[in-house]
This record gives C-alpha cells, sequence and structure tokens, in this order.
C-alpha cells in the first residue's frame, strides 16, 4: 500500500467516527519532519485516547526533546475509541502516526506510556491494531524496538512479555541513549539479541529477556535472576540532578482534550511520605525549580497557546518552597492575561494564610479541594498523613472565609488497620465540615466527598498490605452512602471492581502475561473507563490460566518473601520501607524528611550526582 | 480584573478566511474556541466579556459542518482600541493555526446586524472520490430539482429540503474533475446542508469532500 492510498483512506473513514479530529494532527507548533530527512523515527505512543494522552506532560516533554535532534523525529499515536477501531479494522487500516500518517511498524522504536496499570489492555491493541506481534520473544529484526516506561513500569513483571525493554525513572535522559544504542546497532546490522544487549548496558533500562524468574511450588517468587552479564540487577531507577528546562514548544490540539492549559511542573518529588503514595516514594528525591524558570516558561507557553489557564504541577504545591513568590511573581501576568490559574495537590498544613489571600484574589470562582484522606487522626497516623481534626477545620475554616463556597474532600477507604468507625469518621468529618461552611458562607456552601479504595502499591511501605475484600469495600460505601443520604453533601466514589483490577495488575508477576492477553482477546479494553470497563473478562483470563486473583491482591506478603518487583531499585531501599511499614503497625509517624534525612537510601544511591550538580534544588537535608 | 465596559471607541472587525484541509475534521464548537485562542496569542487588544472567565466576543457567519472545508468563512470580533488593518492582519496570520489562511481584515460598523442575521445563502462544490458519470448526476439534479418537497429528518425533527435548494449544477473543474455545484438557503432558521441533500442523492458522506466557496449575505 501507498503512503498516499493510507492517507486518502483514513480520510475517508473519519467522517464516519465520533470526534474525528482526535485522528488528524495537524495542530499548532506539532512537529512535522520529512520521512526520509531523519536517521531514527520514534513514535511515542499513549495507550488512550487523544482526548487523554495529549494533555499528557510526559508525553510532551519527550515529543519536545525527541524533535529538537536532527537525526531523530518523534511522532504521536493513541488509542482509537472504539467506533475507530471498529472502521479501522474493517477497512484493514493500520494504526498510523499523526504526523506522517505512517503506519507504527514503519517505525524504528516504539515508546510507550503506562503511567497506570488499566492501560495494559490498550498497550495490547496498539500492538495488534499495529501489526505488531504481542509478544517480545515474536519479534525480530524488522519489528520496531517497544520499550515502555512510565509509573507503572516500577513493576514491570506484569507487562514483561510484551515490552523489549523498560525505561525505569526519569526518560528525559535515557531515551537519547536509547535511541544511540539503536543507532549503533542498526550501524553494526547486529541481531535483536545483540540490540537487547546493548540496551541491558543503559543504566535504568530492564531487558526482561534476560532476566530469569523461578518460583516456588505454592506461586511465589523464589528467585530472580540475570542471565545474560550484559543485564545488572537490580536495576537502578534514573533521575535527573536537575530537572531539565520546560516545555519549550507547546502543543494546541483543535479538538478539546481533558487538560487545556499551559502546565509547568516547579518540582519533582516529595518529602510527606504518605505510606500509600506511590508517586511520593518512586519519584524521590525532591528537586524545585528556580521560580524564575517557571515564569519564563508560563509566559512562553501563554504566548504560544493562548490559553485561558496555567497550571503548576507536582506533586505537593504548597511545599514549594517559593510558593508565595512565585505566585506573587506571576500575579500581574494573569491579571494582565486575563487567565487563570489551578495549583493542584494542596497540603492542608503547609497552606498558610498567605497563599490562600492571593490565590483567592486571582481565582475567585472556583471551587477548592483538600485531601485528608482518612476520617480519624489515628488512622491518619497509620498511613503517615498525620493531621488534627483541629488543624483540618482550621483550614476548612479559612477556606470558607476567604470566599470559597465550594470544597472538595478527597479520601480513601481500604487502608490497612481501617475500622468501621473511621468510615463514620468520614462522615462526621463532612459534616462537620458542611456546618462550619454554612455558619461562614450561608445556603451556598459546598461539600463534595470524593473516595477512592486504597491500592497497596508496589516500592510503598504497605506494599505487604493486602487489598481491602470487595464486599467489605461495598459495605463501607454503603455505610457512607446511607450517612450522605437526606445531607447536602455529594458523594463520588471509584468503582471498587477496577481498583481490584488495579490491585492484581500492579502487584503481580510475570504470570499474567497470559492473563492480560486472554482478557484483551475476550474484549477488555479501556478498563480505566467506567463505561467500558468490565471485571468478567479479566475473572475468565485467571480461570482459564489457572491463576488464583487472590493470591495478587489479597494475600498479605511475607516480610522476607522476594517480592516480582524486587529487582527494580526505585531508590528507597526495601529496609527502609520495612521499618516504615513496622512504624504504621505501631500507629507511629515518621515526619518530613525536609527537616531531617531518615536515609530512604536516596542519598545513597544519587549523592553523586547531587554533588556534580550543586544547583540542583535538591531539598534533601 | 476585566477591562472598562465604558470604553467607547469600540472596533468591530470582520475576517475573510478560509478553513483548509488541516481543519476539515474540526467541528463549529472547536472553531469558536480555536479562534479565542488565536485572538489571544495575536495579543490584539481583543474585547472580553466581563466575569470570572472572560471570553473573546465573536461572531461566526454561519456554522460549517465537520468534514467540509471551506474557501470563505467570516467571523466578526471586536477591539477595545483601535489598530491599524494591516497590523490586524499580519498579526492574525502571525497567531493562525495550520489549515486557517486569513484572506482579507475590514472594519465594520459597530451598528451592524450580527452575522447570522446578515446570511442569506451558501454555496459549495462537491467533489466525490469516485466520481459518477455526468448523465447520472445530472439525472439526479434534474430530479431533485423538479420535486416540491423532500421531507428530511435530521435530530428527529423533519423538514422539506427542497425549497433550501436554490440551484444545483454539474461543473467541470480546471484539472478535469466533475464536481457538483450547489447553492443553499443560510438564514436563520433555514439553512440547508449539502450532506442532507448529497444523501438524498445516494451518496453516503464516506463518498465526498465539500468545500463552501462563498457565503452571500443580505
Amino acid at each position: 500500500m501507498t503512503q498516499k492510498s493510507l492517507q486518502q483512506r483514513i480520510e475517508r473513514i473519519l467522517p464516519t467516527v465520533t470526534k474525528p479530529g482526535r485522528y488528524v494532527g495537524g495542530e499548532l507548533n506539532q512537529v512535522v519532519k520529512p520521512w526520509d530527512s531523519v536517521q531514527t523515527h520514534v513514535a511515542l505512543v499513549f495507550p488512550d485516547i487523544y482526548d487523554l494522552g495529549q494533555s499528557n506532560l510526559g508525553m510532551a516533554l519527550l515529543y519536545d526533546r525527541l524533535n529538537q535532534h536532527a537525526d531523530i523525529a518523534a511522532e504521536r499515536a493513541f488509542s482509537p475509541w472504539v467506533d475507530m477501531e471498529t472502521a479501522m479494522r474493517n477497512e484493514e487500516i493500520p494504526l498510523f502516526s499523526l504526523e506522517n500518517k505512517r503506519p507504527l511498524i514503519d517505525f524504528d522504536i516504539i515508546g510507550v506510556s503506562l503511567p497506570y496499570e488499566t492501560l495494559y489492555t490498550n498497550f495490547l491493541n496498539i500492538l495488534d491494531l499495529a501489526g505488531i506481534p504481542l509478544y517480545s520473544k515474536a519479534r525480530d529484526t524488522h519489528h520496531p524496538l517497544v520499550i515502555a516506561g512510565g509509573q507503572a513500569v516500577f513493576n514491570p513483571e506484569p507487562v514483561a512479555a510484551f515490552v523489549d525493554a523498560f525505561a525505569i525513572g526519569e526518560g528525559e535522559e535515557m531515551v537519547f541513549e536509547i535511541v544511540a544504542a539503536h543507532q549503533s546497532w542498526i550501524a553494526s546490522k547486529g541481531s535483536r539479541e545483540e540490540l537487547l544487549t546493548r540496551l541491558a548496558g543503559i543504566p535504568g533500562v530492564y531487558v526482561p529477556a534476560l532476566v530469569a524468574v523461578k518460583y516456588h511450588a505454592d506461586g511465589r517468587v523464589q528467585a530472580v535472576e540475570s542471565v545474560h552479564p550484559a543485564m545488572k540487577l537490580p536495576v537502578d531507577k534514573r533521575i535527573l540532578a536537575k530537572l531539565p528546562s520546560p516545555l519549550n514548544r507547546f502543543l494546541v490540539p483543535n479538538v478539546e482534550v481533558v487538560h487545556e492549559r499551559v502546565s509547568v511542573e516547579i518540582m519533582r518529588g516529595c518529602t510527606r511520605g504518605c505510606r500509600f503514595c506511590h508517586a511520593g516514594m518512586v519519584n524521590r528525591p525532591i528537586r524545585e525549580r528556580s521560580v524564575d524558570e517557571v515564569l519564563t516558561a508560563i509566559q512562553a507557553g501563554l504566548d504560544q497557546t493562548g490559553y485561558e489557564e496555567v497550571s503548576l504541577l507536582s506533586l505537593s504545591s504548597s511545599d514549594y518552597s517559593e510558593i508565595i513568590p512565585l505566585i506573587e511573581g506571576l500575579k500581574a501576568l494573569l491579571i494582565e492575561r486575563q487567565v487563570d490559574i489551578s495549583l493542584p495537590s494542596l497540603r492542608i498544613e503547609s497552606f498558610s494564610e498567605d497563599l490562600m489571600d492571593v490565590l483567592q484574589s486571582l481565582s475567585p470562582g472556583g471551587g477548592f479541594t483538600l485531601a485528608p484522606e482518612a476520617g480519624t487522626e489515628r488512622l491518619r497516623k497509620v498511613i503517615n498523613k498525620p493531621l488534627s481534626d483541629a488543624e483540618l477545620m482550621r483550614t476548612v475554616r479559612s477556606v470558607f472565609q476567604h470566599g470559597w463556597k465550594s470544597l472538595k474532600l478527597y479520601f480513601m477507604i481500604g487502608h490497612p488497620q481501617e475500622t468501621l468507625s473511621d468510615i463514620e469518621a468520614i462522615a462526621d468529618t463532612c459534616k462537620a465540615v458542611l456546618q462550619e461552611g454554612r455558619q461562614i458562607a450561608g445556603g451556598r456552601a459546598k461539600v463534595h466527598a470524593g473516595v477512592s479504595t486504597f491500592i497497596p502499591k508496589p516500592h510503598t511501605p504497605f506494599q505487604w498490605s493486602a487489598f481491602d475484600d470487595l464486599t467489605a469495600i461495598e459495605t463501607k460505601l454503603a455505610l457512607l452512602r446511607e450517612a450522605f443520604r437526606g445531607t447536602k453533601i455529594k458523594m463520588t466514589w471509584n468503582d471498587p471492581q477496577m481498583s481490584l483490577l488495579e490491585a492484581w495488575l500492579s502487584r503481580g508477576d510475570r504470570r499474567l502475561a497470559p492473563v492480560i492477553e486472554s482478557a484483551w482477546r475476550k474484549g477488555a479494553r479501556f478498563d480505566a473507563w467506567g463505561d467500558q470497563f468490565r471485571i468478567e473478562p479479566w475473572q475468565a483470563a485467571f480461570a482459564e490460566c489457572g491463576l488464583d486473583p487472590d493470591f495478587y491482591s489479597s494475600r498479605e506478603r511475607g516480610l522476607n518473601e522476594v517480592l516480582p518487583w524486587d529487582h527494580i531499585n526505585a531508590g528507597v531501599r526495601k529496609a527502609f520501607l520495612l521499618d516504615d511499614y513496622q512504624l504504621s503497625l505501631a500507629g507511629e509517624i515518621r515526619p518530613d524528611c525536609r527537616e531531617r534525612c531518615y536515609a530512604c537510601g536516596i542519598l545513597a544511591s544519587f549523592n553523586h550526582l547531587r554533588l556534580a550538580q550543586p544547583g540542583g534544588g535538591w531539598k534533601c537535608p | 480584573m476585566s477591562l472598562n465596559p465604558q470604553v467607547a471607541a469600540v472596533t468591530r472587525i470582520r475576517v475573510r478566511y478560509a478553513k483548509g484541509n488541516a481543519l476539515r475534521f474540526i467541528g463549529h464548537l472547536d472553531l469558536q474556541r480555536l479562534w479565542e485562542r488565536l485572538l489571544r496569542r495575536s495579543k490584539l487588544p481583543v474585547r472580553y466579556s466581563q466575569g470570572f472567565h472572560p471570553r473573546a466576543r465573536l461572531n461566526l457567519a454561519s456554522a460549517l459542518p465537520l468534514g467540509f472545508i471551506s474557501d470563505e468563512e467570516l467571523l466578526d470580533f471586536w477591539l477595545d482600541s483601535p489598530c491599524p488593518l494591516t497590523e490586524i492582519q499580519a498579526r492574525l496570520a502571525e497567531a493562525a493555526p495550520p489549515g486557517l489562511k486569513i484572506h482579507t481584515v475590514q472594519q465594520i460598523d459597530p451598528k451592524e446586524t450580527a452575522l447570522q442575521v446578515q446570511m442569506k445563502a451558501s454555496e459549495f462544490t462537491v467533489s466525490f472520490y469516485d466520481p459518477p458519470a455526468a448523465t447520472e448526476l445530472e439525472q439526479k439534479i434534474a430530479w431533485l430539482l423538479t420535486q416540491e418537497v423532500i421531507n428530511k429528518t435530521r435530530r428527529k425533527k423533519t423538514y422539506n429540503l427542497r425549497p433550501l435548494v436554490l440551484d444545483m449544477q454539474v461543473i467541470n473543474t480546471l484539472a478535469g474533475e466533475r464536481e457538483l455545484w450547489m447553492r443553499l438557503l443560510a438564514e436563520p432558521a433555514a439553512t440547508g446542508r449539502p450532506d442532507d441533500i448529497l444523501e438524498e442523492l445516494g451518496f453516503p458522506n464516506t463518498a465526498y469532500l465539500v468545500r463552501r466557496t462563498r457565503v452571500i449575505l443580505g
């Protein structure tokens, strides 16, 4: 098939699908390089629809950085929505890139972003739509190299069979080393095995084909061993000593996407040590960007996009040490351009009156979000997000006094050591907050409770804990719904079955590959979408593969057990996590490590980088 | 935060522009947002609405259905302070995304009625991916033009399509391609849709590309 005819065939099916603008590219600041003008073609794939993927900052950063290189072209591809998938399969149109409309199989490297586990079936669907064999071992030198990265791959094992190499940790430097290894391998006309061993030599790259896993008879992992000298275990994640320059070219989608705003990362990592928080553990150390750099990036972003909103991204914005100077510095620009600001992830205890004053003056309309995560002081200590009820109510009062009318409170249920009285306390807290709001803001005060289910994630102190029982979760949700009945408090919650799937996939080992494949063959895709997700194909797939899903989700792991992800080093030592887990069992907290180092392992692993880059903005003491 | 609503010197600007192939699958609402951002990027002293979320005041002449391209679209916007037309044109062209080409910029009497109200008719050409025989097209047109009532249902509403068709012909392009040309009524409550007519003639929307060539104001 010629390139021209593929493009024409795509154009012909587009009038039959919803929101066809997702599939055409052509946006302002897109980078299209003539196909034959570069040596290496990289397809950056986000395995969900354009509307979500195009808002992903990680994708945008890699796209920008790769395309700055003269001999590399990065193009984008996303999952087609179900109607487009049907149309493509009917017309035998392979998955194509948005820039040059090239089939994915023509690319040298497919870089897949896996920020969460419920994308795994979409990932397989993408390989299938592209005509690339699902299993790494079935690919040869003619196939693209399939690389995966993102937060989910800190436990790469469930998708290990489908991926040629994983990029563990921060990818901004690693991608160029991967491309360079690919280029020299092409020049050497080597075998596929030679490509894999070259990649294994790159720090942070994990090649699962060069690693063997042995199991006990009961299914627990017995040992994980390298089978090739090039593949050293454990694989240490990569980090950047200093945050790279922010996005310098902002692509502006023509069709509506989830986040239409200039997003600038102000800080990476978090020192709070909430025990449930995967991001807080795997993204250490904490590094801040300078105020000047953030301001320059925002100005450039607004100039390039014409967006009406600015968002400052980090895991805990109010912990950014220069937050007040930053917002003050932004004020004039925001007012002049009539632009809104959003500041997600505010910590209740680090949230000052000053910050509320300036935020309220800039964005008087919107709502306010706080995340106590648990209903009682006791349980908040267990999860290491300590906060007294008095402190919470003081902040709430201040929020309403500053003029906000609508407050959203995030909670999780299913925490370790949780009892029904902790659940009742969630309802009581929300009611007390609403009452407080009414006293200050009158009848316009609104409280919204967002309830999600705790998932014990790898590389966190709770990695040994079990996922709560599904019936227990349903009971707790019912209790909350009942408690809110007749009140004006609105409650939304996640589908517990979807959380259960996430627990299976995030805590799994290599034996899950055929399960994922089977669930996908039975029609599972868009598992993160409430209207598409079904648990049945997954249950059937586990049964078909002779595996018990409870083994992955509901079992407390032994403290001496080899965990399926132990050979991936996220920088925080297992001994530290274990110590922290035991503190939680004793109901004890571990304070913010900005003040004092608790030797989590980051400095032991990465202090040489810090010393080499003294201006890196590290906040380790 | 918002600009002073009392500003006296309001300038109304009309833009004639083309919506090309890169924007073919961008719908009317998305096009409006695209224009709002284009105007923000242009940094012209555009007039914004009041309130927490100020938006540029925009007026598009006539919605162009998703999947169509156009040689001529009209849009009005307002400036709080005057600016030379050449500079306006240059700044809009600079801020325009791929697929949007600014033809002309002119100043309009602020008291003129809204563009949508002035709309009378649109002209379209239709190119077919697999062009039908000339006689077949001629016959279909002749049949349609002799009807008095052709009922069509769109979004659960039935309407008579025939009076919306002012004229229709088979034309040959300079490149020797056979195309369909039509002039359709485009009044506020009576706007003809080329895709409805083409469906009536037996062509599904996967068979052709529609280009608006002209908008006619009253």
